[in-house]
């Protein structure tokens, strides 16, 4: 055999052993691209079959308690200073013709969601039941959810280190509960279900009241319904003024806070 | 969380996040860059055309320890750096919708392709070294050469063909390496500054400016103190600076196209845009446009361009311009608001991830990484070979 023959079966040995110390070591599912929980067909990754959870916002009935806000830290042990979910407060119109508008928030678990095709880790996606839901087991933190969410709805757990949101309270949801925020809204005003059951709440109000869904022209199709949702609340998204006043104000804030503290003590 | 920031999230929304910090724009700078080098280098290579003969080896060279260093600041920007086998492992049912994923396949495959041109390109001087030297070096030059000692016309032949058709391969390659990092901004359509197709042709003129001006800093500076000649090619410093001043062109153009779209015929998005560029107005106009574009367009398309100290200038300027450039666009993209009354800011930290003394980290890994190549390649005796070649053709 000529030396160059002998290398070249030298190589092509080497080849063939290494293919199939590979094949060998690996498992058949390892050729699946989808992260393992979904391979596994884990509850928690598929949901709940043949139902599309959605959740309807009758602004009519919320009076910005917060208590939506509280609860959900609560129940998802959301790290202090991060919030999945918030109910906004303002103002509209001119005095003396003002009026308190809320605008409770949430991740809109869109249909055409922003955020999962460009999940480089496929951490993030959509369950079967319409829930989006990110698994902080996989996550590698690289924030292009973040950057791709068009409502902001999604931040650095400071816990996990991982993409966070709103998940509809899945843990509860697989349960047969109803999310944390919906089951302790005093007003009313959250109401969750599945909207392909004819006869749920959601279903009913969504084809009795005219509904709007936020930033439309995004084409995320979002599934967080809005009754009774003023342009004017969500004109607060595209107003363009610098926060420099704010940041101002907020040494003001600090003042204020010490000297309430200052008089606690002192009564104290 | 900083004090606005807590308190933007009282008045108005949900935690506020501004995920990608000072990591991002540099490691934008790096690949940019670097393809920038690459295809400077690729004008002799590829294109042969000889003015550029002298630098494309040096101008390899920089391409590639640009593009090792640059994926650094990648892994740095992760909130969780250790899974980084996720990648590759899982989510490629998004490989279409996810510039991120086609990043990986092209931060692997271009520095080995360029290692792979610098070698054909580089092959008979190891060859020389290790027929000269004895022991480590010996051993490290054969290396190398992957083994293959012959200098015959014929092997020269084969090595110049290897390097043309890398090149060749090369030159699509790092346009999409630079090119994919503005796609990845221009997917996201939540950004009103991102958002535009424009977004990879503006990245990859700007990249094509701050290579040049890095390569004008850098090939004298190694011709100077480095090499054998101990002086710099004017002429070369001319030429590049002229080169400069038509990519700033190129750059003019499309940053023109974008911002008179944007700002004028876009949809409801325009006002937060403009209100964005009227904060910032005194400072992009002097600093980004006047200082960083304008005078060394001018100082490359005059007489200017034969004083080097004004080159000089304006090489570091067009560099450091992009780099701010790439800060406006990442980070200014960012500040604009989406669901909160008003515009956010960041400051990096000084210190830990993300940090500013983390990016300074990643320009001493470059610094090292030159200082290897240098030291490995026989880059100078390859210069000084192309200017005697240029000589004797005169």
């Amino acid at each position: 055999m000529s030396k160059e023959n002998s290398r070249r079966n030298f190589l092509k040995k080497g080849l063939e052993a290494t293919a199939f110390a590979m094949l060998a070591t690996t498992e058949a599912n390892a050729f699946s691209s989808q992260i393992p929980g979904r391979d596994e067909k884990d509850s928690r990754h598929i949901g709940q079959k043949g139902k599309h959870f959605v959740m309807v916002l009758d602004l009519r009935k919320c009076i910005g308690c917060q208590a939506c806000t509280s609860v959900c830290k609560i129940e998802n042990e959301v790290p202090e200073e991060q919030f999945r979910t918030f109910v906004t407060e303002t103002e509209i119109g001119e005095f003396p013709d003002v009026r308190k508008a809320f605008l409770p928030q949430l991740c809109n678990h869109c249909d055409e969601p922003a955020c999962v095709p460009v999940c480089p880790t496929g951490a993030t996606f959509k369950r079967e039941d319409g829930i989006v839901v990110v698994d902080n087991d996989v996550c590698w933190g690289c924030g292009y959810c973040i950057s791709a969410c068009p409502y902001d709805k999604r931040y650095f757990n400071k816990r996990t280190q991982t993409a966070d949101k709103c998940n509809f309270c899945a843990q509860r949801v697989d349960k047969g509960l109803l999310p944390a925020c919906v089951e302790t809204c005093i007003g009313g005003a959250r109401v969750f279900g599945d909207i392909n059951d004819k006869n749920s709440e959601v279903y009913k109000l969504l084809h009795n009241f005219p509904s709007t869904v936020l930033k439309e022209a995004q084409g995320t199709k979002p599934q967080t319904f809005y009754i009774g949702l003023d342009s004017r609340v969500e004109e607060l998204f595209s107003t363009t003024q610098s926060l420099d006043d704010i940041v101002k104000a907020e040494e003001g804030f600090k003042r204020e806070w010490e000297k309430a503290r200052g008089e606690v003590e002192n009564h104290g | 969380m900083d004090n606005a920031q807590h308190i933007m999230t009282l008045v108005s929304s949900i935690t506020i996040e501004k995920p990608w910090g000072i990591d991002v724009p540099n490691y934008f700078w790096f690949t940019g860059s670097s393809a920038a080098a690459f295809i400077i280098s690729s004008f002799a290579h590829v294109f042969g055309w000889k003015k550029y003969k002298p630098i494309a080896g040096i101008a390899l060279l920089m391409a590639f320890v640009l593009l090792v260093a640059a994926p650094l600041n990648l892994v740095d920007d992760l909130k969780q750096p250790g899974r980084i086998m996720n990648f590759f492992s899982y989510g490629w049912e998004n490989f279409a919708t996810s510039p991120m994923k086609w990043g990986v396949l092209l931060l692997i495959a271009y520095p080995i392709l360029i290692f792979f041109e610098a070698q054909a390109l580089y092959r008979p001087y190891f060859v020389k070294i290790a027929q000269q030297s004895r022991g480590l070096t010996k051993m490290l030059n054969t290396l190398l050469a992957f083994g293959n000692m012959d200098l015959s016309e014929k092997a020269l032949a084969k090595d110049h063909k290897k390097g043309y058709v890398l090149g060749a391969i090369g030159i699509p390659l790092a346009l999409a390496v630079h090119g994919y990092t503005g796609y990845i901004l221009g997917a996201v359509h939540a950004n009103v500054m991102w958002h535009t197709p424009l977004m990879p042709i503006i990245f990859l003129a700007s990249a094509m400016v701050s290579g040049t001006g890095l390569l004008i800093l850098l090939i004298p500076l190694f011709q100077r103190f480095l090499s054998e000649r101990k002086s710099v090619d004017r002429d070369m410093v001319a030429t590049l600076a002229r080169l400069l001043s038509w990519f700033i062109v190129a750059d003019l153009v499309m940053r023109f196209l974008w911002l008179t779209f944007s700002l004028t015929f876009a949809n409801g998005e325009k006002y937060a845009l403009y209100q964005y560029f009227s904060l910032h107005f005194q400072d992009t106009l002097w600093i980004d446009y006047v200082l960083c574009l304008f005078v060394p367009m001018i100082i490359g398309f005059t007489k200017l361009r034969n004083i080097p100290i004004v080159v000089y200038f304006g090489g570091l300027v067009t560099a450091i311009g992009v780099w701010l450039f790439r800060w406006n666009t990442v980070i200014g993209g960012q500040e604009i608001p989406r669901t909160t009354p008003g515009f956010l800011h960041y400051t990096p930290h000084v210190f830990g991830q993300g940090s500013i003394v983390s990016v300074l980290s990643n320009w001493g890994v470059l610094f090292v990484l030159i200082c290897i190549v240098l030291l490995v390649f026989p880059w100078d005796e390859e210069m000084e070979e192309c200017y005697k070649g240029a000589e004797n053709a005169k």
